[in-house]
């Protein structure tokens, strides 16, 4: 075989930016700058004068540009100054493939004796469940325990388990996973969550799921290590810069600990997008029955995941849309996706259908709340309790319904009325105006409101009625 | 075609390839990222890792990387692309991830993840274009803007009181992860080819699995300070070389180590680590305790940390649910590791427990005299109090419809050789005083909870049994 000739370089002016680095390169001194400015790009480029040229290559390896300075054989230099740019250099971005799903599996699990475990072990043994596999988290507590159940359980299951360097780092690392596709989470509490908020904003923005349980404790700042439902504010309206939203979740049970994280897992796939789960002080430690599921996950691989593969090969994660109008239309986009989400808005109504009193709370003060209702039965008095799943959505159609009968109405919360704000919004922006004027029990700084409290202030009230 | 494979034939992401912008990058004439992005796409081609690789851009200048990569891309937020490269390196570890970082990015906002990924160890290449001033954000001071230069935010020269320029590639270099740390720049023909070089070489170690490896690259920006880009590379050359010594600053040999296993998705795996069991325990219980409240038994232990107290109210838990009841325990501590206070609020109802808080308990197990003055005066009329006599010398005074028991909880336990028994004994206590459950409801509990402990089975079935046969003395 003939040895070919080295090529020699070739400049299409247009690419040209002039910047000069060809110059010193030549030691032919083949290249100098242009005296005339071009007119298309505004810039001055160099010129070549080839009759020196040995072909040496050392000017192609110095040109930044990628269709700046660009070898051609003889022949090929006149070819190439008649082609339009687009044809000479290709119109197919990429020859990568179009990504297909690769679909979870769901895989059988014996029928098994419930479980006695805390909050958030319930929590890690669901995620678990729910094919998540990677977990990076900070220790804080009170949620440290669901991450050191993850340190202990994931390297058995070839998962990964991190402890990253901060709360930051910890929410990238979960942003990197999602990017690839698969689940992953972290346990966090309220100071903890604060600082993920960046990461937060641009996991929705560049719309990756992943499951966030922040067991609240009490604020601000420091505040100390016990219960409080101190960021339903945060994470109903303020999961960092720009128009985020995600569902939030409140379980008030160990079980529910499970099934919702389990559930929050599916819904973040469903919707691209982070899902937050509210526990509080108490519901992390606290220990109860939990059943597991019948089903278990194995998760694939979704289309849009930059996973590291020829698959996904021609995949972007990101949340820059530099254009106006682009970055309009994806928060159209997003809207779009969070008026979607309004179909999941979960509730519990007890003994609501012919409550007079209704009593609304999450998380553990509901708990209380319905220990209050049955005593307030036992007493003849009509009280039920309205306990919202998802903080957001909402469940404003069911609270209608709850209320439907009702006089009172009673936000019992570990905050200084966050809750109540949910709801006053919520009911303002379904046009409900006649609504009970609301009354509250509230405790704050870790303490949480007792049953007795609200029993009292139920009672209160009716004999200042009477 | 010269061009790396690697780089897209047209930038559809850099203003949907309109017009030039479908083949010119949005780098200022002379900027150093040209070359860096070339020689990284060089490397790619040339260690043949395309579809592996993911390249995870920064912001910066460089936050475009991913208008010319043919590459899976992610862009970070900043100064996080290192701790976003870690989380697709462990989402999948045939990848080779890429963490394309500026100064600003690397070496001040995102110092944090930058080192701790580094000391991690785990396979990622970082390459650092260090152009000693900030682009994007227009000529402001980076962390390795050099002593006197001025920018926008050091007007008059950087001085002492803005701190001295960071060396990168020295600190990365110091600590124990990284395999391979190189500084190279871009000014000359000889200085791009060892930059070409320590690309790849980066690149293969963690194609390898061999560990961390990082790039520094001086790099021009001549819009920025304000010259012409021949006088910038002369600049980066006489200015910035001195403070920043180009050369490999590390090179270690490491065996391949970085081999990862698919995750596991047994069931049966994942049910013997939660304990869980598809055994059905045996039943003592013919009804819930209701001689004691109609539905919902509400407990109290109090103690100090090592009482065993939460223990205690956890085999009360669990023994209440393999019976088939619903329990709750919520453990509370004081704010000390050790020897604090240790409360524990147990429930135990027939069928949901409602409130799981116990501040009025129908029975209160006390471990000490605090614990006891605490919580004694709350206990419901006509409720229980058992109280270690080892340690509480004077009985307390309580509503009389309250049914008190001392009983030497430590005394016993210590008899038998054991003091942390002392809650076993106290659980023998609560069972003959209050008949929540029959003793052999207690006794499987205890068994199931020191299945993997057998040997001490007979000392807690003694402890036990004396803490019944206390009770049934004082009862005589």
């Amino acid at each position: 075989m003939a040895l070919k000739e080295r090529p020699k370089p070739f400049l299409l002016p247009d690419f040209c930016k002039g910047c000069g680095r060809c110059l010193d390169a030549c030691a032919k001194d083949c290249i100098t700058l242009s005296d005339q400015i071009n007119p298309v790009t505004g810039l001055v480029p160099v010129e070549l004068d080839l009759t020196d040229c040995n072909a040496c290559g050392m000017c192609m390896d110095a040109c930044p540009e990628p269709y700046g300075l660009r070898p051609a054989h003889e022949g090929e230099i006149q070819d190439f100054e008649l082609e339009d740019p687009a044809k000479l250099f290709g119109v197919k971005p990429s020859e990568a493939p179009e990504p297909v799903d690769i679909p979870n599996e769901t895989l059988p699990l014996p029928r098994t004796e419930p479980l006695v475990i805390k909050g958030t072990y319930a929590s890690a043994v669901g995620a678990i469940l729910a094919g998540c596999r990677h977990v990076y988290g900070y220790p804080i507590t009170p949620s440290t325990e669901g991450a050191e159940l993850m340190a202990k359980f994931l390297p058995k299951l070839d998962g990964t388990f991190i402890q990253a360097v901060s709360e930051v780092a910890a929410v990238n690392m979960m942003y990197g996973t999602a990017g690839a596709g698969l689940p992953t989470m972290t346990f966090t509490s309220s100071p903890g969550f604060s600082l993920m908020l960046e990461g937060v904003s641009y996991m929705i923005g560049a719309e990756l799921p992943g499951v966030f349980v922040d067991i609240m404790r009490g604020g601000p700042g420091l505040g100390n290590i016990a219960p409080e439902q101190s960021d339903i504010k945060l994470a109903c309206h303020g999961l960092g810069h720009g128009n985020t939203q995600a569902i939030v979740l409140a379980p008030s049970t160990p079980q529910e600990m499970l099934d919702l994280t389990i559930l929050a897992f599916d819904l973040s796939f469903k919707y691209r997008n982070p899902v937050v789960l509210l526990g509080d002080g108490y519901l992390g430690q606290m220990t109860g029955k939990v059943q597991l599921p019948e089903t278990m996950l194995k998760p694939g691989i979704p289309k849009w995941a930059v996973y590291g593969d020829a698959m996904h090969r021609k995949n972007l994660i990101s949340s820059i849309f530099l254009t106006e109008a682009d970055l309009e239309a994806h928060n159209h986009h997003l809207n779009a996706k969070y008026a979607a989400m309004q179909v999941e808005a979960r509730s519990e109504s007890f003994l609501c259908d012919d409550a007079e009193v209704v009593l609304i709370a999450c998380n553990t003060p509901a708990r209380a709340a319905k220990g209050a209702v049955q005593d307030l039965r036992n007493q003849g008095i009509k009280a039920g309790l309205f306990r919202p799943i998802t903080l957001w959505p909402f469940p404003v159609e069911n609270l209608k319904a709850a209320l439907k009968g009702a006089s009172r109405m009673v936000v019992v919360e570990a905050s200084a009325g966050q809750l109540e704000d949910e709801i006053r919004l919520a009911l303002s922006k379904a046009g409900v105006r006649d609504f009970p004027e609301i009354e509250s029990v509230r405790r704050m700084g870790g303490v949480l409101p007792q049953q007795n409290e609200i029993i009292t202030r139920v009672l209160g009230r009716k004999e200042v009625l009477a | 075609m010269s061009k790396a494979s690697v780089i897209y034939d047209k930038f559809e992401r850099h203003s949907h390839g309109q017009g030039l912008k479908g083949h010119a990058t949005h780098y200022c004439p002379g900027c150093g990222h040209g070359l860096a992005h070339k020689y990284l796409a060089e490397a790619i081609d040339n260690l043949g890792i395309q579809d592996r690789t993911v390249a995870v851009s920064p912001v910066g200048c460089s936050v475009f990387l991913y208008y010319y990569f043919d590459v899976g891309n992610t862009q970070a937020a900043h100064g996080r692309a290192p701790a976003v490269a870690l989380g697709h390196k462990f989402a999948n570890p045939e990848s080779v991830v890429i963490s394309y970082q500026g100064d600003g990015d690397l070496a001040s906002i995102g110092l944090a993840e930058t080192i701790a990924t580094a000391q991690l160890g785990a396979p990622i290449t970082v390459i650092f274009v260090n152009n000693a001033i900030y682009g994007m954000t227009g000529g402001q001071m980076a962390p390795t803007t050099l002593m006197g230069q001025t920018s926008s935010t050091s007007p008059s020269g950087r001085d002492q009181y803005n701190g001295q320029p960071m060396k990168m590639a020295e600190i990365i270099a110091g600590l124990d992860g990284p395999v391979y740390v190189e500084r190279v720049a871009l000014f000359d023909a000889k200085q791009r080819i060892k930059a070409k070089k320590a690309i790849q070489k980066a690149l293969k170690l963690q194609m390898e699995g061999r560990g961390y490896s990082f790039i520094e690259v001086l790099a021009e920006c001549p819009t920025h300070l304000k010259m012409s880009p021949e006088e910038t590379e002369k600049w980066v050359k006489e200015c910035m070389e001195p403070v920043y010594p180009l050369g490999v600053k590390k090179d270690i040999t490491v065996e391949p180590w970085f081999k990862r296993n698919a995750p596991m998705f047994k069931g049966e795996k994942i049910l013997s680590l939660t304990g869980a069991t598809t055994v059905h325990p045996e039943r003592f219980c013919r009804e819930f305790p209701k001689e004691l409240d109609l539905h919902d038994v509400s407990l109290k232990l109090a103690g100090s940390g090592g009482d065993g107290a939460q223990t205690a109210a956890m085999l009360i838990a669990r023994a209440a649910i393999s019976e088939g009841f619903d329990a709750t325990h919520i453990p509370s501590y004081g704010p000390e590791s050790r020897g604090g206070t240790s409360y524990a609020d147990v429930h135990v109802a027939e069928t949901e427990v409602l409130n799981p808080g116990s501040p009025d308990p129908l029975i209160l197990l006390a471990f000490n005299t605090p614990s006891l003055t605490k919580f004694g005066p709350a206990v419901r009329k006509g409720g229980y109090v058992i109280y270690d006599s080892s340690v509480v010398t004077e009985a307390p005074v309580l509503d009389p419809s309250i049914k008190v028991f001392g009983v030497p909880f430590t005394g016993i336990a210590t008899d038998l050789g054991k003091a942390v028994v002392k809650n076993i004994v106290a659980l023998g206590a609560l069972q003959a005083a209050t008949n929540i459950f029959p003793r052999e409801t207690f006794l499987s509990a205890i068994r199931v909870a020191l299945k993997d402990k057998c040997a001490l089975i007979p000392l807690n079935e003694e402890a036990f049994a004396w803490g019944i046969k206390s009770v049934e003395a004082l009862e005589q």
